[in-house]
């Protein structure tokens, strides 16, 4: 299948891209190629067949319900923001 | 290892290779070299001998750390752009196993950004040079990491393998390079790539250096849910060594299967297949299988050619050789390039500016600072990436894409299954070709897809493989071989290759 | 013509877990500082992984056997993208192809029955803070663990919503899965309404008003879009599909913008956290923690207590808990003086906070059965169950400080009529009695209830006067 400009502004959308005319242009032309080259998988019967997400045997990792020290203080944290003000992470504002 | 003693000071091993790293400058290795803080632990463990206290099995060892694990030490950028500036409060697993024993970090490796390449050709700070030529690509994504080990700057370097970013490079340079069974080593504190396809390992030039690295970072780890219980140190064979070896990563069959029941234990219940231990007891003789799909033209001949020397060296010791077919292997890369989009895409959400590293400052608008920030911090390949991710995951396509590839990996898982029922090994190219030229793929997405070929496969079946130097091609480029196990048979695949040196 | 409303509905509950659904930070941010309850993982550095609370699976399974719903053996969690400042991964961890709990259904006190479609396991979102030119982001509330509650469209009036979202409340309390502390968002509910003219087969265009925290505000909003959808349709106007605010101040519903594209969520199933695999042995041993739930005092008191009373009992789960703790012959009784007597009151809510003992309670019904206590003495001595100076001293010592035991001993009530009848002022109605003058019998008894300084029983003292009188 074809990804026509549209398909790759939505993408890019979804994505969180601000991409000039020139990058939807050339990333269009790298995504079908890629797209062509995956879509290969259509010859394979997979009927009836489980998907497999993790190749891994366990199950039912989980912890005990306790409060815990952890790796970082709020301060270490806050500290790798770009802006802080009150405790908290300073973003413009959402139009 | 060379470790630390009264005589030889882990700061003259860490002066050594501070030099060394200097000395090799122009291969752009490091993104950043620790001399004060890697000076530093020298002298504290050189004063720990000198009063006779016990030092780890690592004492005053110089190594080589991929930039997308993180530690305090220097920034943590994964080679991109929007990682710029972050320093990690926090540091894996792996790291605190390793410098617990005593290991030294004397700098941070180049790799493409955020892991995504074949040649470290995708870093924002430019190409790693290849150990043997300097005009073709190190390898990827670990380029740095093997070129220090392959160059002898340090003895041991850390990596990450998704789809073949420890082999390739490793066997681009003619040194070990190891990718553990899926689950064996913490990726807690390790720039995540694709969740179920990342494993951590190392690069190092004798099988007994990966054998002691092996030992001391693997492990379960309350910090990854997805770390199997200790194996790798576990003694010598039980009688579940052969159903566990066979034991898939059970597909995730709703409804179709009865479990058996668990309690609910803060610990984490964890369920059968027995995880086994690693040796098998030494059996003189060993089936090798040799994979028919990966021994045809599209492989370069020379590769070929050590490959069939490997074999008759194995003959000659008196193991066997057995001819595999894998026809699904074919598939493999297709399914990898969707699956691995796909949680690459989800994995780098988290980087936006807001919380750490890059923020563009061209935006006044929440909608332009994300859409800015990730613009610019972003490599292409990066974006190709997060593109190729959202689109097999996008309504109307994840069932074509996303969710075929997850069947395709359930055959995959089951072919190496059948594969494993009949030797012990199997012994195959890690790529199609010897080191290529810098630039010769880099605008080319699938081209430089194929190089993954052989490589991508073992992830997708989270079995373990080690890159084995094999000889080096009239050029004088070094060829690799990758030597493949059932799940969980890392210790005695690594003792393995100790047959084929 | 007439429309007929259809709403389903959408309940966020914050589980009642000490530590975070991803991280062992504590879940309780109430009063705290801005993102003061934040670990690596929820902040989400480069490298950090999710680390399951198994106890918000546990509640999970009671909230699921509340509900009378399916527990589905085999679930696992899936990402769900979005970009947002209060979403740190970029997307939320949810369960949406294989949730931990399937169909079931919720019964109304009126009896009807609202089908649950499935509930799931999920991470909550962090909070922003607007002002002129800039947002706050505090990530306090980031992964605490909710289980979102999805009703099938089966409520067709306000009325019901509302009973629906109350009777989720109690169930949640009663399960001990969440606090149910509504002020501080513990249950937040998406309400989905859509009309069609009486005996239409497909529904109508559907809007959802999002974030509503009070059973009132569903009823209200859920009344207001009838009304607006109704409005629209009359005047040959069409209904938007799309999101609405609700304000309690002005009582209206509002559009809310919302961007097209970032509705493809693209979920993908979690690769960080192995699946659950749960069995059926383990899930009943769960399901017996239940303990009694709002169906089942509807059975314990059912016809024995006026269905309104039970009903406003229900509310105070703490109270119906003690209720469940005394001798079923005072039940009853007990219930209808804390409806009477202690709802009435204004201290109420503290008085709930500090209830008295079973064996206080039991004494008292015992004391009131055996009729040594009279209906006002047994509400008297209640309320002074209440009293800190009084309690602890027990139920008889306190009726017996206040003197309010009846006399019920016929040889000393007769002592005491004996005294009254030889007053000669009691002579006249005496004679009028015997005349057949029934009505001063009451003036007698109230005579010997006075000699008696009101502790003789006065039924048995009318027993006695007339004895002696005919």
């Amino acid at each position: 299948m074809e990804v026509n400009c549209d398909t790759i502004k939505h993408l890019a959308k979804l994505s969180n891209f601000s991409l000039s005319d020139a990058e939807i242009k050339s990333l269009g032309g790298d995504l079908n190629s890629i797209i062509g080259y995956i879509s290969q998988l259509d010859e394979l019967d997979v009927e009836n067949i489980e998907p497999t997400y993790q190749v891994f045997e366990m199950e039912n990792v989980w912890r005990a319900d306790e409060i815990l020290p952890q790796d970082a203080t709020r301060e270490q944290l806050l500290a790798l923001t770009k802006e802080e003000k009150d405790n908290q992470i300073k973003v413009p504002k959402v139009l | 290892m060379k470790t630390a003693n009264k005589k030889v000071t882990a700061t003259r091993l860490v002066k050594d290779a501070l030099e060394k790293a200097k000395h090799f400058e122009d291969y752009h290795i490091f993104t950043f070299l620790n001399e004060e803080g890697a000076l530093k632990k020298a002298k504290e463990i050189d004063a720990r001998i000198a009063r006779g206290e016990k030092v780890g099995r690592l004492a005053g060892v110089p190594y080589a750390l991929k930039d997308n694990f993180l530690s305090p030490e220097g920034e943590t950028t994964a080679s991109a752009h929007i990682l710029e500036g972050f320093t990690s409060p926090v540091t894996a697993t792996a790291v605190e196993k390793l410098e617990a024993e005593g290991a030294i970090m004397i700098g941070r490796t180049n790799l493409d950004a955020f892991a995504h390449g074949s040649s470290t050709e995708n870093s924002y700070y430019g190409p790693t040079l290849n150990s043997h030529d300097r005009a073709r690509v190190a390898g990827g994504s670990s380029g740095g990491s093997a070129v220090a080990v392959a160059l002898d700057i340090v003895e041991f370097a850390t990596g990450t393998d998704t789809g073949g970013s420890i082999r390739q490079p490793a066997s681009f340079n003619g040194i070990y390079g190891f990718k553990p069974t899926y689950g064996t080593i913490s990726r807690y504190g390790v720039v995540a790539m694709a969740s179920s396809l990342d494993c951590i390992g190392f690069f190092t030039r004798t099988p007994e250096d990966m054998d002691l690295l092996m030992s001391i970072a693997s492990g379960q780890d309350p910090k990854d849910m997805t770390t199997l219980p200790d194996y790798y140190n576990e003694a010598v064979a039980s009688a579940k060594l052969d159903d566990s070896r066979l034991a898939p990563a059970r597909p995730f069959a709703f409804g179709n299967s009865r479990p058996k029941g668990r309690a609910l234990r803060g610990s984490g219940a964890h369920s059968a297949p027995v995880v086994a231990d690693g040796l098998e007891p030494s059996n003189s003789c060993t089936r090798i299988g040799i994979v028919k799909e990966f021994d045809n033209d599209s492989v370069d001949t020379e590769i070929r050619e050590a490959l069939k020397e490997k074999c008759e060296l194995l003959k000659s010791k008196g193991h066997e050789v057995v001819g595999l077919e894998m026809p699904t292997l074919k598939y493999a890369l297709a399914a990898y390039y969707i699956i691995q989009p796909a949680e690459v895409a989800s994995n780098l959400s988290r980087h936006d500016g807001i919380r750490y590293g890059f923020r563009s400052e061209n935006s006044t608008d929440l909608d332009g600072l994300y859409e800015h920030t990730r613009d610019e911090g972003f490599m292409s390949e990066n974006k190709r990436r997060i593109m190729t991710g959202n689109f097999v995951l996008s309504s109307g396509f994840y069932d074509a894409y996303f969710l075929k590839a997850a069947k395709a990996r359930t055959l995959i898982v089951q072919e190496y299954e059948k594969a494993f029922s009949k030797c012990d090994f199997i012994l195959s190219p890690v790529s199609p070709n010897p080191a290529f030229k810098l630039g010769e793929k880099v605008n080319d997405p699938v081209a430089m897809y194929l190089e993954d070929l052989m490589s991508v496969s073992l992830n997708l079946a989270g079995v373990p493989g080690l890159a084995i130097p094999a000889g080096k091609t009239k050029a004088g480029l070094p060829v690799g071989l990758q030597l493949v196990g059932p799940r969980r048979s890392d210790k005695r695949l690594i003792e393995f290759a100790k047959e084929l040196a | 013509m007439k429309y007929i409303p259809t709403i389903g509905i959408e309940c966020h509950v914050q589980l009642a877990t000490k530590t975070k659904l991803f991280s062992e930070v504590d879940n309780d941010a109430r009063g705290k500082e801005p993102n003061s309850c934040v670990s690596p993982v929820d902040y989400a550095l480069p490298g950090m992984l999710p680390r399951l609370n198994g106890e918000a699976v546990r509640l999970a399974i009671l909230a699921g056997r509340a509900m009378n719903c399916k527990i589905n053996l085999e679930s696992r969690f899936d990402r769900k993208h979005y970009f947002y400042p209060d979403s740190p991964k970029g997307y939320q961890i949810t369960q949406f192809y294989h949730p931990i709990i399937g169909a079931g259904y919720v019964e109304l006190p009126s009896g009807k029955r609202v089908a649950i479609e499935h509930a799931h396991l999920e991470g909550d979102a962090g909070k922003l803070t607007h002002f002129d030119t800039y947002s706050l982001v505090d990530l306090n509330r980031v992964d605490t663990p909710l289980i979102e509650i999805v009703s099938m469209p089966d409520i067709h009036s306000a009325k019901d919503a509302h009973d629906y979202c109350k009777e989720l409340w109690r169930l949640m309390v009663y399960a001990g899965v969440s606090y149910g502390d509504l002020y501080n968002g513990n249950m937040r509910f998406d309400v989905n309404v859509s009309i069609a003219p009486e005996g239409a087969t497909e529904l109508g265009t559907r809007t959802e008003v999002k974030n509503l925290n009070s059973f009132r505000s569903v009823e209200r909003a859920a009344e207001y879009e009838i009304a607006r959808q109704t409005k629209l349709l009359e005047s040959g106007e069409k209904i938007i599909q799309e999101t609405r605010g609700w304000s309690d101040a002005t009582g209206k519903t509002t559009g809310q913008r919302s961007k097209e594209e970032a509705k493809d969520y693209r979920y993908m199933p979690e690769p960080d956290i192995p699946p659950i695999r749960l069995s059926s042995e383990f899930v009943e041993d769960e399901s017996t923690k239940l303990p009694l739930m709002p169906a089942d005092y509807r059975k314990k008191f059912g016809g024995k207590l006026a269905g309104d009373t039970l009903e406003v009992l229900l509310d105070y789960p703490e109270l119906m808990r003690k209720l469940g703790e005394v001798a079923d012959e005072g039940a009853v009784l007990l219930s209808n003086l804390f409806a009477s007597v202690l709802l009435a009151e204004e201290k109420s809510a503290e008085y709930l906070n500090d209830l008295p003992s079973a064996e206080d309670l039991n004494e008292l019904c015992k004391m009131n059965l055996d009729k040594e206590l009279s209906s006002t003495a047994t509400k008297d001595v209640f309320l002074h169950l209440f009293d800190p100076q009084m309690r602890g001293r027990g139920t008889r010592t306190i009726a017996k400080e206040l003197g309010i035991i009846q006399e019920n001993d016929m040889g000393a009530l007769e002592v005491i009529v004996d005294i009254v009848l030889a007053k000669p002022e009691t002579a006249k109605a005496q004679a009028d009695f015997k005349a057949g003058e029934e009505k001063v019998i009451g003036f007698l008894v109230g005579q010997v209830m006075k000699e008696s300084h009101g502790k003789a029983n006065p039924s048995a003292v009318q027993e006695i006067l007339r004895k002696k009188l005919s």
